[in-house]
């Protein structure tokens, strides 16, 4: 069978410009939309989940949920890490774990409003337990044992009194910031300093949760279980990824929401708008398709030629789509995870996979919107679209 | 005659005008839909008491103050009591049904929102049982409590030493007539929660979240704030007496840039189906060409033809725009309903449909202005060939 030249498909889209932009201009709104919001939640995922670990565990009070809930008396703290062989050892022979006070704080935005930022308290074998995952970028890391703390890079600029050799109030406690670290994950959003001395300056008496790497990560089961009937100290335990997978369920679970809706919705509408587009290509071409009819095309190939042309309309949306949301690309932008009542900054990420997604979705609006007006000039009998001209 | 000359013309081409009033539909749908989780994410800011202070902790929100600060707030000059509120924090079954859920102090806490509304007798029961709550209708209709049932909450700061669920018992059910309430929470007695920390029955410690202040009728709020904060301005905890506005306002904030991109969204929805109809509009004008030559031949001004073509624009959009927030506004107790965990009060309100309706006529309004300005300088003989 005949297939009507890619030429003519593509001829044809120029000669009816304004049309033919005007509608690549919606769907690329639509796109840029879709694309858009993916691109948060990619932002989002990657900074949260992937940078989760599995050969380190959390361990938070049995019953609670994040951080903020759990808390570990001292005593218990110190039980638990010393009586778990589980634990993998340091370069000087003892435990890698770390007790950590979690709070979030209130402080206030360089460009006005008040959010919470977290304010974690850790000891000195934290940072073998990150290792390279955590670096100084200006100034020092924190003396142990000192009001002096380091914070997170992504602070640095959007919150008030967050640089090095500023002062940052807790409670009637000065303390001192020292340097600036970052870090791929979560942590590069928080303040970081002494746990004995944001227990003492917050006025609390026990740590919020337990870290430590395991000695084989193979056997995290096995751990958690003996932990959770532990008649002395019972410990809900988790990997820092599962731990973390948890934390953000809800807001994932929220951009997912929001960008399905806004994905059927304007889809629809899209659709809707490209068959238009697709109709008034058809009326404008009823006698071009009473000779090629005539001159001997089958209804298939006209089929495809028109079906064709929707689908080139929608994939130049598609690349509109995507040329818009590129520049979004790292900007940074910042909202509270209501799991956890603190404040998260992230950056869009027009990963190749939102691309993707935004390419195929506006094929798929092409094709949905072509469906019609190709089927109709298919059937139309070659006499009656002659004489219609 | 007008209107008639406009119908006939739109069902002349019945398929692409109803896509094109459906696309106005599905975008305006959503528009209205985006501006109401806008506002309603504020609306607690607007309708705001400036009766009613809120003392919290200026560290955190999540440290607690003592509760030796109930009776010296109360000494404050122009306060005329305060009330307890605590955090409880649990869950209700799942993790997913999360909602709010506060130990309270009953009395005062009646007394100090005149805008709820709940049976006097159900208020009776709930203040004279220790273990009674009161649940919000909008979470009563969703998890279908009805008064006289128990509904198990699992503490994750108060948990059980078990692990069993806390049991409150539904004494009474409330409506609320402002914004600054939801009607998704759950209130329980402060002093169940005291007493079973007292008692080893629960995990945790004894703390207030935040105190709410009644200001005296007359009693300026802001000197109230003022010698509220210098109280406790040496510890042991320093605080942060706000006016109601501004602590909603706080919760606002921390969305951080959300509303910005929801607005950015709703603007990209704009521009779709602003072109989507100025599309099917400049199309219209060139089909009409031949009408409009044949129309001012036989006299029709070029004002009348002009506006005959904004109309038949602002019908087109017209039509998909009401039709989208009639069925808003209709399925506007659902909506609430499945987002009162996210955006608790969700509301279509007249505001949001009043602006829904400003952007379907000015959508119509301007993709009319070009094919109309068009056949309105066509001279009869141009209209009649119908070329330019």
């Amino acid at each position: 069978m005949a297939l009507v030249p890619l030429n003519y498909t593509v001829r044809s889209l120029f000669t009816r410009r304004s049309t033919t932009i005007l509608t690549i201009c919606s769907m690329g709104a639509t796109v840029a939309v879709l694309a858009g919001v993916l691109a948060l939640q990619q932002g989002f995922a990657t900074m949260f989940v992937e940078h989760g670990r599995t050969d380190l565990v959390v361990l938070l009070r049995p019953g609670a949920t994040s951080e903020g809930e759990s808390a570990f008396p001292r005593d218990r703290s110190d039980i638990l890490i010393k009586s778990s062989p589980e634990i993998a050892l340091g370069s000087d022979g003892q435990p890698l774990a770390s007790a950590e006070v979690y709070l979030a704080v209130r402080r206030f935005k360089v460009d006005g409003g008040e959010t919470n930022v977290p304010i974690r308290g850790v000891q000195p074998k934290t940072f073998e337990i990150h290792g390279d995952d955590l670096q100084i970028v200006d100034g020092r890391n924190f003396q142990p044992g000192t009001d002096e703390v380091i914070v997170g890079q992504s602070l640095v600029g959007r919150i008030r009194n967050c640089q090095t050799d500023a002062t940052i109030m807790l409670n009637t406690t000065p303390f001192k910031v020292v340097g600036v670290f970052k870090s791929k994950g979560s942590f590069r959003s928080e303040i970081w300093g002494d746990a004995d001395r944001m227990l003492s300056a917050l006025n609390r008496r026990s740590f919020s949760r337990l870290i430590a790497v395991l000695k084989d990560p193979s056997k995290v089961e096995a751990f958690s279980e003996r932990l959770e009937n532990d008649k002395q100290v019972p410990a809900k335990l988790q990997t820092e990824k599962a731990y973390l997978e948890s934390q953000t369920l809800a807001l994932s679970i929220t951009f997912f929401f929001l960008g399905s809706l806004l994905a059927v919705i304007m889809g629809i509408a899209a659709v809707f708008t490209g068959t238009n587009a697709m109709l008034s290509a058809l009326t404008a071409r009823m006698g071009e398709i009473g000779i090629l009819m005539s001159v001997g095309y089958r209804p298939f190939a006209i089929f495809l030629a028109f079906q064709l042309e929707a689908i080139v309309i929608g994939l130049a949306g598609g690349l509109l789509g995507c040329l818009l949301v590129l520049p979004l690309n790292g900007i940074q932008t910042g909202t509270t995870n209501f799991a956890t009542f603190t404040e998260v900054a992230f950056a869009f990420q027009t990963t190749p996979l939102v691309l993707a997604v935004a390419i195929g979705f506006s094929i798929f609006l092409g094709l949905f919107g072509g469906g019609i007006p190709a089927i109709r000039a298919a059937r139309m009998k070659p006499t009656e679209a002659l004489r219609r001209v | 005659m007008t209107l008639k000359i406009v119908l006939r013309n739109l069902l002349a081409h019945p398929l692409r005008n109803f896509l094109t009033s459906g696309a106005v539909f599905f975008a305006v749908f959503l528009l209205s839909f985006l501006q109401a989780v806008v506002s309603t994410l504020d609306a607690g800011v607007r309708s705001a008491s400036t009766q009613r202070l809120w003392v919290q902790s200026a560290v955190s929100l999540f440290v607690d103050l003592p509760l030796a600060y109930e009776s010296k707030i109360a000494t404050v000059e122009g306060v005329e009591w305060a009330c307890k509120w605590q955090w409880f924090g649990g869950i209700y079954k799942e993790e997913s049904n999360f909602f709010a859920q506060f130990g309270v102090d009953p009395e005062t806490f009646r007394k100090s929102y005149p805008e709820i509304i709940v049976d006097d007798e159900h208020y009776k029961n709930f203040e004279g049982n220790r273990t009674g709550c009161l649940v919000g209708k909008d979470i009563a209709l969703k998890y279908g409590f009805r008064v006289g049932d128990t509904v198990p909450i699992i503490g994750r700061i108060f948990p059980r030493p078990d692990g069993s669920p806390w049991e409150f018992k539904v004494e009474g059910i409330y409506e609320s007539k402002t914004a600054v309430v939801d009607q998704g929470t759950l209130y329980f007695h402060f002093d169940y929660l005291k007493e079973a920390i007292e008692s080893g029955d629960t995990d945790g410690e004894i703390g207030v979240g935040v105190y709410l202040a009644k200001v005296r009728d007359g009693a300026d709020p802001g000197q109230v704030q003022s010698a509220i904060n210098a109280m406790f301005e040496n510890g042991p905890q320093r605080v942060n007496a706000t006016t109601e506005a501004e602590f909603g306002r706080q919760f606002v904030s921390m969305l951080g840039n959300i509303p910005l991109l929801l607005r950015s969204i709703g603007g990209a929805v704009l521009v779709a189906i602003f072109f989507a109809v100025l599309n099917t509009m400049l199309t219209i004008g060139q089909e009409r060409t031949r009408d409009v030559g044949i129309m001012k031949a036989i006299g029709f001004q070029d004002g009348a033809v002009f506006r005959l073509m904004i109309i038949e624009s602002l019908v087109l959009s017209l039509s998909g725009g009401l039709v989208a927030l009639g069925v808003a506004k209709l399925l506007e107790p659902g909506m609430r309903m499945a987002l009162t965990q996210q955006f608790p009060g969700f509301a279509m309100s007249t505001n949001t449909l009043l602006v829904g309706l400003a952007i379907a006529a000015g959508i119509g309004v301007l993709a009319g202005l070009l094919p109309g300005m068009r056949i309105r300088n066509l001279t009869p003989l141009q209209g009649l060939r119908g070329q330019d």
